[in-house]
């Protein structure tokens, strides 16, 4: 749950009075490049502090210590830029934040064996990281963003550079956790979200410009001419009206 | 399987929560630390660049412990110190460069333990390679040495060295993490250490960061031999590195803090960086670790500063000093007396005995029986009170000492420049300047007269030496009182007489020519 959230970097209010509150399911968050989904998800993955508001994940408010470490033992996050270790092998990765994140260390080796699989990664689970394409070290970042079964899973730009049949192995994937998660897309894809989300949200220079289902979402495109989809209109249309 | 098909598994948050210590996780986080470590591709250039510069220094050593050891400090901690900086800088910046430092904030392990795990990855490395390194030295050493056991302080101090440059170089990392911050960090090391070792060789090595430096001159060749060499510099020294790592240590471990903080908003940034960071026993923990390393760099530098040369060519610190360490370290000798003649070494030095007994015994067998000429050779220590000691002859009945310095030349070898000729020379004048000059004399500084040096040349070379052209030490008031040729000339004919006629000449005419009323022209 958001109240009233404001981040601001210098005089640049990267979001602006965000407040939402969400349950289990896929939510996509849209927006066009610098419209603050970044800085938003940030927040919620506890690595970025508001400047001011109220952010309580899981129920617990993660400005406590214990609550945040609670939190963030429950939380999976993959960033837009994914950073590695090359040296490290797939598995290795894998583990590694595995134990990062505090997992039992009897149950590390089946949950990593699970998330490599998940993500479709098993042939290449002895590869060093510096071996693998773009594609395939983006499913490794989820990979490690999945391998706690996280209550809350927030997901920046996951399917940039995955090839169409990961994309949508990958929406099935999401649909899958989104059963018992939480889970939050940040895209500029909005196939992905029309396939996957069950509840969408659209920022635009820092606030929340439109809530609700991706079909509500296309509704508002009709009758607007941009865009190629249903869903890509009603984005545009959001948009349009918001910067007016 | 496909992904749609597989069931949720999920983990209750509880079975999650760990307890408190999580040891077998991190011990596994530490595995894979160490192995995909950097360290690893670096160590065939530190075993070449160890070989070169320690290895064949310590084997130009005579193969005594505490001058082999000290190649520890002065040799290999050098190259260590550029390796473990840059290598424990490029692991400290490692999330900083690989731009993961956002998946890494988000998980639950504090950035602390985060870091001690990387840290001691490398560090495990490190020093595993120090003490490999060390293991070769000490083996090659045991393979030579006649005596004695390696000595564990040196040990320590590179150790302590090596861990201290490792925390800098890794605390340089994770607060410039940039991929100019490792190669700097090596260049900064190698300079620090040149500057240490510059001190220490210096007029002033007394100064006190002199002596915090582990580099330092080798030691006098028989140290730790006779004497124990004293630990208190050592202690000092791992205290003062201790003391900078275990600060530097508490202080990542408030790095997330000091890095949110911004000047500008003073104490509403410090509570806004406090409340984002690590819980307060953590912070209370770090702030510790900082004020007890402090303090024991602090200690140790006030120490360091009451340090006074002790009797044995070290150093010595009151308040750490054992007066156990000041007694001689007992040893039986190696001796020889296979012409009668008794040389007797210490058994550190026994490798070169029968040397010393096949250069000593003709000149002895020349004198023999002759008032004043000694009856037998002993090495003794070099450094005796907190004075030099050369060799000489005293006694009743007369004992030529010698030190192992005196035997300096010998060494040579070790380094590949033997000079046999020379060393023999030497070492024979060694026994018949103070023979010569009287027995109160000493070698060193015994100034012989024409006549004395003509004898002593006629000794030498019918003792078997092939003496080259006399030169110096016939000064009177700084001017010749002979030439060369005449004492040559007075050497030739003394040398010409029968071994008989020389000993008869010696015995009724030694006091006079002790006393330098014989001329040249009476030598017969």
């Amino acid at each position: 749950m958001l109240t009233g959230i404001h981040r601001s970097f210098g005089k640049n209010k990267a979001v602006d009075g965000v407040s939402i509150e969400l349950g289990s399911g896929v939510f996509g968050l849209l927006g066009p490049n610098g419209a603050g989904k970044t800085s938003l998800l940030r927040m919620l993955a506890t690595v970025l502090p508001p400047s001011s508001g109220e952010i309580r994940l899981l129920e617990r408010d993660p400005r406590g210590p214990a609550a945040r470490r609670e939190i963030r033992r429950r939380l999976g996050y993959l960033p837009q830029n994914l950073g590695y270790y090359p040296s490290f092998t797939v598995v290795e990765f894998i583990e590694y934040f595995a134990l990062l994140k505090e997992m039992p260390s009897a149950q590390v080796p089946k949950a990593v064996a699970l998330a490599v699989e998940r993500v479709d990664l098993g042939a290449k689970a002895k590869a060093k990281l510096r071996t693998l394409s773009g594609g395939m070290l983006r499913r490794v970042g989820i990979a490690q963003a999945i391998v706690n079964n996280p209550d809350l899973l927030l997901l920046d730009e996951p399917t940039a550079g995955l090839d169409p049949e990961q994309r949508v192995q990958f929406r099935a994937l999401l649909r899958s956790l989104g059963e018992t998660a939480t889970v939050i897309v940040s895209t500029h894809l909005v196939e992905d979200v029309g396939a996957a989300c069950s509840e969408v949200a659209l920022m635009s220079a820092g606030k929340i410009v439109f809530r609700g289902t991706p079909d509500e979402l296309t509704a508002r495109g009709a009758g607007h001419g941009v865009g190629d989809a249903p869903l890509e209109r009603g984005y545009s249309a959001v948009l349009s009206a918001a910067r007016s | 399987m496909s992904v749609t098909s597989m069931p949720p598994h999920r983990l209750a948050p509880s079975r999650l929560a760990t307890s408190r210590f999580t040891l077998p996780e991190s011990v596994r986080a530490l595995r894979l630390e160490f192995k995909r470590n950097a360290v690893p591709y670096v160590l065939p250039l530190l075993a070449a660049v160890f070989y070169f510069n320690t290895l064949r220094t310590a084997d130009g050593f005579p193969p005594v412990w505490t001058l082999r050891a000290s190649a520890i400090t002065d040799h290999m901690l050098f190259e260590f110190s550029a390796f473990a900086g840059g290598l424990a800088a490029w692991a400290g910046s490692r999330d900083g460069r690989r731009k993961t430092a956002d998946m890494v904030a988000t998980t639950p392990r504090a950035a602390w333990a985060r870091l001690s795990i990387t840290l001691a990855g490398t560090l495990s490395w490190l020093l595993l390679a120090f003490l490999a390194g060390v293991a070769v030295l000490y083996i090659q050493t045991a393979l030579q040495a006649t005596w004695g056991g390696p000595p564990l302080w040196p040990v320590f101090v590179g150790a302590a060295g090596v861990t201290v440059v490792t925390v800098i170089g890794f605390a340089c990392g994770v607060f410039f993490p940039g991929r100019f911050t490792a190669p700097l960090v090596a260049i900064v090391a190698l300079v620090l250490y040149q500057t240490g070792l510059r001190q220490a060789l210096s007029v002033t090595a007394s100064g006190t960061y002199a002596l915090l430096s582990p580099a330092n001159s080798p030691p006098v060749v028989d140290a730790g031999v006779y004497y124990h060499a004293a630990p208190d510099l050592s202690i000092v020294q791992v205290m003062f590195m201790g003391g900078i790592a275990l600060a530097l240590f508490g202080a990542l471990g408030l790095a997330t803090t000091l890095r949110e903080l911004t000047p500008e908003r003073g104490l509403a940034s410090l509570r806004a960086a406090l409340a984002r960071t690590d819980g307060w026993l953590l912070r209370a923990v770090a702030v510790i670790l900082v004020a007890c390393g402090v303090a024991a760099s602090w200690t140790a530098f006030a120490l360091a500063g009451t340090a006074k040369p002790d009797a044995v060519g070290g150093w010595q610190i009151p308040a750490l000093h054992s007066a156990a360490s000041d007694q001689p370290v007992p040893a039986a000798p190696a001796c020889t007396s296979s012409s009668g003649f008794q040389v007797c070494v210490h058994p550190a030095f026994s490798f070169y005995l029968s040397d010393v007994a096949e250069v000593l015994d003709p000149v002895a067998a020349e004198i023999a029986g002759l008032p004043g000429a000694p009856v037998s050779a002993k090495e003794v220590a070099s450094m005796i009170g907190g004075q030099d000691v050369p060799s000489g002859i005293s006694g009743n009945p007369p004992v030529f000492e010698f030190t192992a310095e005196r035997v300096g030349i010998y060494f040579g070898q070790f380094l590949g420049i033997p000079d046999p000729v020379g060393w023999r020379e030497g070492f024979q004048q060694g026994l018949l300047d103070p023979f010569l000059a009287g027995p109160s004399q000493q070698a060193g500084s015994v100034s012989l007269g024409p006549a004395q040096q003509a004898v002593e040349d006629a000794l030498l070379t019918a003792a078997g030496t092939n003496v080259p052209a006399t030169i110096g030490k016939m000064l009177q008031n700084g001017q010749p009182i002979a030439g060369p040729p005449a004492v040559r000339s007075a050497a030739q004919r003394f040398g010409a007489l029968s071994a008989s006629a020389r000993h008869a000449w010696l015995a009724g005419h030694l006091a006079a020519l002790r006393a330098g009323t014989i001329t040249l022209a009476q030598i017969p």
